[in-house]
């Protein structure tokens, strides 16, 4: 599997060749077009109770969609549903990225995938929810966000801060503490950033430059009101 | 040997997701060999050179690190066989430290589950407590209207009814069916209803009753009923749904807490306009099954202290379950099963055994009646 990134920025799509009954797995629904070789097959990752759980619990996609390249190589065009950039990530089988629900698009045969409960603080305050992806394996990993993605590196004990719905994905080897964003409870409200992630490294923090949230209430002033 | 990274370093100058690295025990030391395409070369850490302690976002991977300055180098261990032999190697005094982390994290792990069980707990112990509460409050809610509001209510719904029907005044059928109603009504001890019936030129087989005592039989049922008896059984089983208020159960839960909050602060206005809002909804209302079985067997027993031949009810339930095809309306909402019947056999059956008095009326002679009021279709 070979992926490669066309139309960087705003509205980016993936191409990912794939060889001879190579598989990827996509998120549901992120297939624009494909090679006439190429099968869709829609596959519970990690069996229907598995998929059950990350629908019901993580709001993820119950199905992932699997594309095959059954008939022959060919390649497959992906693109998330959101505007926003795309980031290729590459599993060697020790790294793994704790992911929030939006942030999947695509993965090689060998990367897990798996639903994990967070703790009651972080399920509440993070604004990520309860459950999480938590990716590993080997293979190439393809995550979308909303806006721009940036990087940021943590060499060992580094802090870094980061307003919680801004998040895509981060290393498991980072730990992270939920605070207010100012030392007083109405100063972390009016300043409007609330809470707040405070990360500590070693590892990598992925996050998005436009905030979901803020857009949909931003966008919701201007949807006329029916009725 | 191509061996498979189990560890991620860190330090200064590596990149900031960390570098793979193979590592393995090599007695009183750690061999890490660093992966991938950078020009790192293998180190031998001895356990005396290092620290260790718990890290990683669920405190579940062991953190070696060793150096100082721009030579610091953590080292990031996920692999529980690797952690498992790293404790049973290395000295007590470096894994003092490490227990302690680990015992932590377990107790933390138990909260943890524990936390979330007792959410899980509280949260099921929410849902049974809507799901059978609500029964409850409904009928808490219920018991604290007032009768007069309840007659003013089916009051106005059966007078919205009856101006769009054909009312019978008088007749045969008319005096039959207020002779069956004096009968049971007498019957009910402690009846706080005025009970009102219209017989109603209608070739519907049904009959209804709303809440506050009225009631409302169509001729329809009295036709294809083959004895006063059958007749008497539907009517008691329709005034039981008025005196154990399954009406207004019924309303209650349809117009949902607004109404119950509503009753409890005494405002008759609203419930009455929200009645209104529902008006023929009401006529139509659909009894749950168990408000259904509760009027079947009250109304069996009704029917045996009226001294009227009870089995009536059961061969009229019976006869119109056979003829299920003709969706006869009565039961249409409950068809009447099996288990129904022999329900109302066993109540029977345990009820005394009374000598029923027939009525006054010659049934033939009623239904004629009705035959000649009535169109033929």
């Amino acid at each position: 599997m070979k992926c490669e990134i066309l139309y960087p920025g705003a509205f980016p799509m993936v191409r990912v060749y794939l060889d001879a009954s190579e598989t990827v797995k996509a998120e549901s629904g992120a297939m624009v077009a494909a090679s006439p070789t190429i099968d869709i097959e829609s596959k519970m990752e990690g069996g229907f109770l598995g998929a059950l759980s990350r629908k019901m619990l993580s709001g993820e996609k119950f199905f992932f969609q699997t594309l095959r390249a059954s008939r022959g190589a060919g390649e497959v065009l992906l693109a998330p549903t959101v505007p926003g950039e795309i980031v290729l990530l590459e599993l060697d089988g020790v790294n793994e990225y704790m992911v929030q629900k939006d942030g999947f698009l695509a993965g090689a045969e060998g990367v897990k995938i798996e639903s994990k409960m967070q703790s009651l603080t972080r399920g509440l305050l993070g604004g990520e929810g309860f459950f999480i992806l938590k990716i590993g394996g080997t293979g190439q990993l393809v995550l979308n966000s909303f806006g721009a993605i940036h990087k940021i590196e943590l060499k060992p004990n580094e802090e870094y801060i980061v307003d919680n719905s801004h998040l895509v994905a981060w290393s498991s080897t980072t730990t992270y503490n939920i605070e207010k964003a100012s030392s007083g409870w109405i100063a972390s409200l009016t300043s409007g950033e609330g809470l707040v992630c405070r990360f500590r490294g070693p590892g990598v923090v992925y996050i998005q430059s436009r905030n979901p949230g803020s857009f949909g209430n931003w966008i919701r002033q201007f949807i006329p009101v029916s009725e | 040997m191509a061996l498979a990274p189990n560890a991620l370093c860190f330090g200064d100058g590596l990149p900031g997701a960390g570098v793979p690295c193979a590592v393995m025990l090599d007695g009183e030391s750690l061999r890490v060999s660093p992966m991938g395409p950078s020009s790192l070369v293998d180190q031998i850490v001895a356990f005396a050179d290092m620290a260790v302690e718990a890290g990683g976002l669920d405190h579940d991977q062991l953190v070696v690190s060793w150096g100082t300055a721009s030579s610091a180098r953590t080292l990031y261990v996920k692999d529980p066989a690797l952690i498992v032999a790293f404790r049973r190697a290395a000295p007590p005094e470096l894994t003092a430290h490490l227990e302690r982390a680990a015992n932590q994290v377990r107790r933390a792990r138990h909260n943890h589950r524990l936390l979330w069980g007792t959410v899980l707990g509280v949260l099921t112990g929410l849902g049974l407590l809507f799901w059978f509460g609500t029964d409850l409050m409904v009928e808490w809610a219920v018991a604290r209207i007032p009768i007069e509001w309840e007659q003013k209510l089916g009051e106005t719904v059966y007078q919205d009814f009856l101006s769009k029907e054909t009312v019978l005044k008088e007749g045969p059928a008319v005096r039959a069916v207020q002779e069956m109603t004096q009968r049971l009504t007498e019957k009910i001890p402690n009846n706080p209803y005025k009970f009102q019936i219209s017989v109603v030129q209608s070739p519907v087989v049904n009959a209804f009753a709303l809440p506050g005592g009225y009631v409302v039989v169509f001729t329809g049922l009295m036709a294809k009923a083959e004895s006063g008896e059958e007749v008497a059984g539907v009517l008691s089983h329709e005034l039981n749904h008025v005196l154990q208020r399954h009406g207004m159960e019924r309303m209650v839960k349809m117009l949902g807490l607004s109404a119950v909050v509503g009753i409890l602060l005494g405002d008759q206005q609203g419930l009455t306009g929200l009645a209104r809002q529902v008006g023929m909804e009401l006529v139509t209302l659909k009894f749950g099954r168990a408000q259904e079985t509760e009027a079947d067997v009250t109304g069996i027993r009704l029917l045996s202290d009226a001294r009227i031949a009870p089995d009536g009810m059961i061969r009229f339930f019976e006869r119109l379950s056979e003829k299920d095809k003709e969706r006869v309306e009565v039961f249409s909402t409950h068809p009447m099963s099996a288990a129904r019947a022999a329900l109302l056999k066993a109540e029977l059956a345990a009820l005394p055994k009374r000598t029923p008095e027939p009525f006054t009326f010659q049934w033939k002679t009623i239904q004629e009646s009705l035959g000649a009021s009535e169109p033929k279709t």
